[in-house]
């Protein structure tokens, strides 16, 4: 072991750097209780403006400051590894408290930890690493040698992605607009329900969705509540199916995933609103027998339950959506049509706007003559994939190269 | 229909690589029945493809097929590069596991995934993962070994090496997996990352991992601390992937697939 160096005495190592880190925090959290909460979203081109600043500083003070003891400091491992502790520290207070505003004004909230990515804390440490990060990219950039692309790529891969994803959150626009069939629709609204005119136009002319059948259920009479949530207690209807449910035994003897009641009986039909409905025998544990149908109706018409008991009741489910898309038709003001066919996972990009299938009304299912898009501008992106893939490229490096070749 | 033909896949798979272990003195025959056995699964995905007319991605059944078909490259690769015969058994077990899940539950072929999670991204996020988890796992492994050496003073330096290694691989894929996932997410709904309580204990897995590199770098013969950070980082991974349910953040995340219908 070596002799223990005093505190503070150059070179610093890792006591400096936990206590800097910890400092940090501390005056995060000092802001973050005096200061208001921190909203600031810089758009363009003032974030271009401080991020160019920004990059230029730390490119000088590198070529200025780089055979000094400080800069050795700051741009090696044990800051490192305080400040991405730190990080950890602030992700996992993140990964236990619910991220969600609240009406308590309690610590929690003082100290902005239900809203942790936007807390000074957060910010500062990010901010530092960021220097930290270019520092010794900087460093093993120039002069460039070959045997370090690896770290290169990996290295300024993540500073580009914290970079620019932080510098451009200002200038992301995410929009939504509510589209009805053989309707054209230019407005767009965002998460306050604020209107605003689009650069281009969507006509929607077809709003397809296709479904999952509907599952049996029991729930509890009094409260409507499903009875033992806990166990998977759900079953998916088929015709013909026979299964037990709970302590019952259940037969679908009919099941139409549309059709109409008339009369003592459902039959299959096709009319707007048309709901799913089955006829089934049910055992009981006592073995009792009931028959009778069930259907979960739909938004005009009645659902039906079949009382099991006192107790119990058995009821069929809203069928969930197995998939569905919108036929558009895109307008732009130079006149242009584009045809396209949106899905989820499957967006569209159109005048530097991404349009991406969301929601549709939900009440209405299968009827919904609306869909719900999302509209998103991020000019950002490029750059931030630039370093996606940069990381990637590293990742692979690391892969290949392990750490073999790092003699001890 | 060309599932009724899966058995012959199953089978097929199955006794190639049967073959490969039988014969694993022999390399040249060891890699052939290997890479045939993974080949017939391509095959299959292919046929399957052509006759949907769609890519193979929409159903469970389907997805499954690209782990069976993913997971044997990725080991043959590692041990092409790494000779770790240890990954390629792990590989090509949990391959035919997933050939033989799909084997016993026809029914996945026709069950829809729910719209979020029909996306070509899907099957690499997973698999990528996969593989990570079971670097880290093995990494975690040898670090207790390596603990055990240091208290009966029998420390062997091959088995920090050994430690290393496994956490860079491991760490490599964790990576990919997390770029895998903010691609997706970007493509598909617009946000490159929600911390989400999922994502959010990858991120803080992956840091762990960060700082167990850079001061392995910075430090190479303390190794006392570096082991006992290795084998408690599993501790990290194992909430990632199995406690995050039971947390209070967890009622909003989308990660907890209340189970595809
Ligand atoms: C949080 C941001 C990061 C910081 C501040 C940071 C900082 C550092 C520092 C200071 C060094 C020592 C370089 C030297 O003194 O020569 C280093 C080395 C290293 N870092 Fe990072 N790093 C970060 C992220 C990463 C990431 C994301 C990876 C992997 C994907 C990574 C992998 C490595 C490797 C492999 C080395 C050894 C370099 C070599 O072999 O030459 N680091 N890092």
């Amino acid at each position: 072991m070596s002799i223990k160096k005093p505190i503070w005495q150059q070179p610093w190592g890792y006591a400096e750097s936990f206590i800097i880190s910890f400092g940090v925090l501390c005056i995060g959290s000092g802001l973050e209780l005096v200061l208001p909460v921190n909203q600031s979203t810089l758009i363009y081109p003032f974030n271009l403006i401080l991020g160019l600043s920004f990059f230029i500083l730390l490119v000088l003070a590198h070529v200025l400051f780089r055979k000094t003891k400080i800069h050795a400091f700051l741009s090696g491992i044990p800051l490192t590894i305080s400040l991405v502790s730190a990080l950890s520290f602030m992700v996992i207070l993140m990964g236990i408290l619910p991220q969600i505003p609240s009406q308590q004004n309690g610590l929690i909230q003082q100290l902005g930890l239900n809203r942790m990515t936007s807390s000074y804390p957060f910010l500062l440490i990010n901010l530092f690493l960021l220097i930290v990060l270019g520092f010794v990219s900087l460093r093993k950039t120039v002069p460039f040698k070959l045997k370090n692309w690896g770290f290169v790529c990996s290295h300024w891969g993540l500073w580009i992605v914290i970079f620019a994803g932080g510098l451009g959150s200002g200038d992301l626009r995410r929009l939504r607009m509510d589209v009805y069939e053989n309707k054209t629709e230019w407005r767009a609204y965002d998460d306050q329900d604020r209107y605003c005119e689009m650069p281009l136009a969507i006509k929607l002319k077809d709003f397809l969705i296709d479904e999952f059948h509907p599952k049996l259920a029991i729930v509890e009479n009094k409260t409507g509540d499903l009875y033992e949530a806990q166990k998977p207690s759900m079953i998916m209807i088929e015709k013909d199916l026979i299964c037990r449910l709970q302590g019952w035994k259940v037969k679908v003897e009919e099941f139409y995933m549309t059709s109409g009641r008339a009369g003592d009986r459902y039959y299959q039909l096709s009319d707007f609103g048309a709901a799913p409905a089955a006829k089934v025998r049910v055992v009981s544990p006592q073995a009792d027998t009931l028959q009778g149908w069930i259907s979960c109706g739909s938004f005009n018409r009645p659902h039906e339950s079949l009382k099991l008991n006192e107790q119990f009741s058995l009821v069929m489910t809203v069928p969930e959506p197995k998939r569905f898309s919108s036929e558009v038709t895109f307008f732009t003001p130079d006149g242009k049509k584009q045809d396209a066919t949106l899905e989820v996972n499957k967006s569209v990009t159109v005048n530097g706007w991404k349009i991406y299938q969301l929601s549709y009304d939900e009440k209405k299912g299968r009827y919904s003559d609306k869909s719900i898009l999302e509209v998103v501008r991020d000019p950002w992106q490029p750059y931030v994939y630039i370093g996606i893939f940069m990381m990637m490229i590293g990742a692979v490096y690391m892969f290949w190269k392990g750490r073999e070749s790092v003699s001890e | 229909m060309i599932w009724s033909n899966f058995i012959l896949v199953l089978v097929s798979s199955f006794f190639l690589w049967l073959s490969a272990l039988i014969c694993h003195k022999n390399e040249f025959l060891k890699r052939l029945f290997i890479l045939l056995g993974t080949v017939s699964i391509g095959i299959f995905i292919a046929f399957l493809w052509v006759k949907l007319e769609r890519p193979p991605l929409r159903t469970l059944g389907e997805t499954r097929l690209w782990y069976a078909f993913f997971l044997p490259a990725i080991g043959m690769i590692t041990y092409l590069r790494w000779r770790y015969n240890w990954m390629l058994l792990y590989s090509l077990s949990l391959s035919l596991l997933f050939l033989l899940i799909n084997y016993l539950h026809p029914e996945n072929f026709s069950k829809t995934l729910m719209p979020a999670l029909q996306s070509p991204w899907f099957v690499p996020h997973v698999v990528v993962y996969i593989s990570a988890y079971a670097f880290l796992a093995a990494s975690s492994l040898v670090a207790v070994r390596g603990l055990y050496q240091h208290y009966t003073k029998t420390l062997d330096r091959k088995v920090l090496l050994m430690a290393d290694n496994l956490v860079y691989l491991g760490f490599a894929f964790l990576s990919l997996g997390l770029l895998f996932g903010a691609l997706w997410a970007k493509e598909a709904w617009g946000h490159y990352w929600t911390w989400d309580p999922k994502e959010t204990w990858a991120l803080i897995t992956w840091l762990g991992y960060l700082i167990y590199i850079h001061l392995r770098y910075h430090m190479p013969t303390k190794f006392r601390s570096s082991l006992w950070i290795l084998a408690l980082a599993f501790v990290i991974l194992l909430v990632c992937w199995f406690g995050v349910n039971y947390l209070p953040s967890a009622q909003f995340s989308v990660h907890t697939y209340s189970q595809a219908p």
